[in-house]
């Protein structure tokens, strides 16, 4: 998913075998350090958490495609998985999966097309439901019913075809069998597909009622089987998330210290941190302005906690117009772009990168030498020689995010720099990948930036470098990538058989990928991997802050 | 906006006698009413002065490729954020070097970066004598070009505004009837929008992909487009109140006369009618620059107007208001170079009605 952003419905089923190579790879090794879940709230219990919380699309799990809704989700909304609770680090460690209404992972036959759960007992809803094996495949054709962002994962379930070809009159999909009374739930894959766990995972899976309205639901939002509830939300302004007076503990996912969490809504980094500097508020959600960061750390620098995160932030370059079909170009942006600079204009929350994938993946292999190391006089020459010198090229940026402003005024100013005329088109973020995203606008490059879904090196090349998963609207891949031995790569590792798909030699054939693209194809002009801030007021206990991969868990934070 | 007091009723012409009373004695024997006006304005030392300050501002961003070639040598555009200067011997990055590093446990370590340098006044030898914006461009330069920007898309925005504004009053009023109707009526509708969610509209949609209709080819990111925005969406402002005036004289003696020597309708517009509105034309004209100025400001800080990386005061407003806590300087610089247009603009405009028609009852109000 990007910051803050919505992207497309279009995500091609991966298919390779390996669930339960990915359950053993799960459980396998810890990652790098950081605190431990907590599970428990006994002892640290406290009566309201009051955050500061970035605005976001929707509060309904089947149509939020955004960080800050996802964030709040973890402690409301769970599947029959969920990602491990816990500061993961880095490798490895970032890609358990634990269950969660199921009882256990899931059995399945060998090649991992057919999986069954079983859901645990006496489990119920917020509004005092019982939670049923049926809600799973309700919830699954309720995503179909909304036109959710994230049918595109299911599309490898049997029987899937005719919600596909008509998503709001999706009515059953026989590829998901449940049994309430058994409280079972088997889904059966048209092939085998390695990521389909994490897929699981993400919060278009989560379950809810079967009662639940097929429309957005937002005022309140659907009923959780999660320890908390969203008792209100008011759009972009507040929301309070209060205890599941029904939840049954369920191991490794934490029952939480706050009895309920309210939040003040704002997309204003610097109210937002004034908030929290002033102990008005307890969490800042949002990141630190950059213009504060030194100040901010100086002064306050145990109450703030620094985070790597599985992104990339990259300028795209449309591979179907000149330029940038040249692969002269391409590489002369690659040259032109001081890659410091930019981490610099981030405030330097981020490290400079030239790979694609992030280096929280076990796939990552950094590229050495640096590929594009800074070189101006290099990108003219390249210019020169690609036979575009002169020519006018739109970037494109947000207008209303100061530092992919930034970033993308550098990359204008740079262009400009090396023999092109640069024409910026700034758009406001909430437009900005609807506008370029749509083939009709033509956008030759700009900033873009992708936050993973989940840990598996299919959601960034099967999303944004995959020929055949390009779009006329809502289009990820931005730069129209679609090199025939890319596509066959990366529709070999998605098909290798179970034994294969987490070894290391397929995280060789990842990273081979990755360095293709990078460096054979020059795809892409990636800049660099985000680090994010977490800020606490001083009655809050830092050392309770938890980071489960892309964000703070609210749940798990505690006083001092 | 509004224009009060400028109905066809409350209009009325100085006659001799009462001018002469408000000239404190002085003979105004052979002076023509322009005469009449200079002397007044002449008295009038706020209005000469601010007339003077607008001028000088005028002057100062019109010289800004001097300052380029001669002090900053650097261009409006030019983006440094990687760069050094020299300054007694040191090396400073034009924007502070930082980044994240990561320690075996996870942790993640921070050098804080991207603060531009403040300003240097003189001691880096040119550069950045009022400091660097956040991509490092000279934000002297930028003040400067960024003041021509403005100042041409105000200026020539109130030009086109004035002369469609005279011809559809002139038309609306001489001819009446349906003609009258039809001009009064989209009047009212750009009226009916606030100006600056009316700017917003067109500015947005045209600042992305430009205007290319027929012959007409505006690129995304002209300067042509906000003035064209702006200058339509005050058309209303001086066209109304003009049409009252010319309502009211088209009926008096001088046009009768006129029309009876078998003057046509073109000619009685204007040879007859517009030196008689002449006064309010220029007095309109001058407080309505001040107002398209700051609409420019205002549009561009919302991302309508002057589109990046050129410089305008409301684009390096917007620019600065992320960096308000540490470089201040950034947004107070471009407000205080508006401020002081605007002000001496205002006052200019108001020392003219007062000396055009001292009993004038043409306003505007903003």
């Amino acid at each position: 998913m990007r910051t803050k952003r919505v992207r497309s419905v279009a995500v091609a089923a991966v298919v390779a075998a390996g669930l339960a190579l990915v359950v053993s790879a799960c459980g396998g090794s810890g990652g790098g350090g950081g605190t431990s879940a907590t599970t428990s709230a006994q002892g640290q219990t406290f009566s309201n958490l009051k955050v500061v919380w970035g605005t976001t699309d929707y509060m309904d799990p089947g149509l939020s495609y955004r960080l800050e809704s996802w964030q709040l989700f973890q402690d409301v909304y769970l599947g029959l998985v969920a990602k491990r609770y816990g500061t993961c680090g880095v490798g490895a460690g970032c890609t358990k999966i634990i269950p969660a209404i199921a009882q256990s992972l899931p059995k399945s036959n060998s090649n991992g097309t057919d999986l069954k759960f079983t859901l645990r007992k006496g489990l119920k809803y917020s509004n005092g439901e019982t939670v049923k094996a049926s809600d799973f495949k309700n919830t699954i054709i309720r995503d179909f019913k909304l036109n959710s962002p994230g049918i595109g994962f299911f599309s490898n379930i049997v029987g899937i075809d005719a919600c596909e070809a008509n998503p709001t009159k999706c009515s059953s999909i026989s590829g998901i069998i449940t049994n309430d009374n058994a409280g079972t739930v088997e889904i059966k894959l048209q092939q085998p597909q390695s990521d389909f766990l994490y897929i699981l995972t993400t919060f278009f899976a989560a379950m809810v009622p079967s009662s639940t309205p097929q429309k957005d639901t937002e005022n309140p939002p659907p009923a959780a089987d999660g320890p908390y509830y969203i008792a209100s939300y008011k759009p972009s302004r507040s929301f309070v998330a209060k205890r599941n007076p029904h939840y049954k503990p369920i191991p490794g996912i934490p029952t939480g210290n706050p009895d309920q969490i309210t939040a003040l809504m704002t997309a204003d980094l610097s109210r937002s941190a004034q908030l929290v500097q002033s102990n008005q508020y307890d969490y800042d959600e949002n990141t630190l302005p950059t213009d504060r960061l030194k100040q901010l750390q100086q002064k306050y620098g145990t109450q703030i906690h620094l985070w790597r995160t599985p992104s990339t932030y990259y300028f795209f370059m449309n591979q179907r117009t000149p330029p940038f079909n040249n692969i002269k170009a391409r590489q002369a942006v690659n040259y032109a772009i001081n890659r410091q600079t930019l981490v610099d204009l981030r405030g330097g929350l981020g490290v400079p990168t030239w790979n694609f994938l992030p280096p929280t993946y076990p796939q990552y292999k950094k590229l050495n030498p640096t590929p594009y190391p800074y070189n101006l006089q290099k990108a003219k020459q390249l210019v020169q020689q690609s036979g575009t010198k002169g020519m006018t090229v739109g970037v494109y940026t947000q207008s209303d995010d100061s530092q992919a402003k930034a970033q993308g005024e550098y990359l204008g100013a740079q262009l400009s720099k090396i023999g092109w005329k640069t024409q910026m088109h700034e758009i406001a973020s909430a437009n900005y990948f609807v506008v370029v995203g749509n083939q009709a606008t033509k956008a030759q490059i700009g900033f873009t930036d992708w936050y993973e879904d989940y840990p598996y090196p299919t959601d960034w090349f099967q999303v944004l470098e995959y020929g055949p998963n390009i779009h006329q609207i809502h289009n990820n891949n931005n730069s129209n990538v679609n090199f025939k031995d890319t596509n066959n790569a990366i529709n070999h590792l998605a098909h290798l058989p179970p034994t294969q798909a987490f070894t290391s030699s397929t995280d060789n054939a990842w990273a081979n990928l990755d360095k293709t693209l990078m460096t054979k194809y020059t795809s892409e002009a990636p800049f660099l991997n985000a680090v994010i801030t977490s800020f606490f007021a001083t009655r809050m206990n830092p050392q309770c802050d938890v980071f489960t991969d892309l964000f703070d868990d609210p749940a798990q934070m505690c006083l001092k | 906006m509004a224009t009060p007091g400028t109905t066809q009723e409350e209009f009325t012409l100085d006659t001799a006698a009462e001018l002469a009373a408000e000239e404190g004695g002085s003979k105004i024997e052979g002076k023509s009413p322009w005469e009449l006006a200079g002397r007044r304005l002449r008295r009038n030392y706020t209005a000469l002065v601010s007339l003077g300050i607008f001028l000088l501002m005028c002057l100062v961003c019109a010289l800004a490729p001097l300052y380029t070639s001669h002090v900053s040598h650097l261009g409006p555009t030019f983006a440094n954020a990687g760069g050094v200067i020299h300054e007694n011997g040191q090396t400073i990055h034009v924007i502070s070097q930082g980044g994240s590093s990561f320690s075996k446990n996870g942790q993640v370590h921070l050098t804080a970066a991207g603060i531009p340098i403040g300003p240097q006044w003189g001691a880096s030898g040119g550069p950045y004598f009022f400091g660097a914006d956040q991509l490092g461009r000279d934000v002297g330069t930028r003040l400067l070009y960024g003041g021509r920007n403005s100042l041409l898309i105000g200026i020539t925005a109130s030009v086109i505004t004035t002369v469609f504004a005279i011809l559809l009053a002139l038309l609306a009023a001489y001819f009446g009837g349906a003609t009258d109707w039809i001009i009064s009526r989209f009047f009212d509708l750009i009226w009916a929008f606030p100006v600056i969610l009316l700017g917003i509209a067109l500015g947005t949609s045209l600042s992305i992909n430009g205007f290319h209709h027929g012959p007409i080819n505006i690129p995304a990111g002209s300067l042509l487009i906000p003035i064209a925005v702006i200058a339509f969406v005050f058309i209303p402002y001086i066209g109304r109140p003009l049409r009252g005036q010319v309502l009211a004289l088209r009926n008096r003696e001088f046009v009768e006369a006129s029309t009876a020597q078998g003057a046509g309708p073109l000619r009685i517009m204007f040879t007859e009618l517009l030196p008689n509105i002449a006064s309010s034309v220029l007095v309109l004209f001058t407080l309505i620059v001040a107002n398209a100025i700051l609409t420019e400001v205002a549009l561009s800080f919302l991302g309508a107007g002057v589109q990046p990386p050129k410089p305008s005061w409301g684009t390096m407003i917007a620019d600065g208001e992320n960096n308000l806590a540490t470089d201040p300087w950034l947004a107070i610089l471009p407000g205080i170079m508006i401020t002081i247009t605007v002000i001496s603009l205002n006052v200019f405009g108001d020392g003219l009605r007062d000396a055009l028609d001292p009993r004038a009852k043409v306003r505007m109000e903003h």
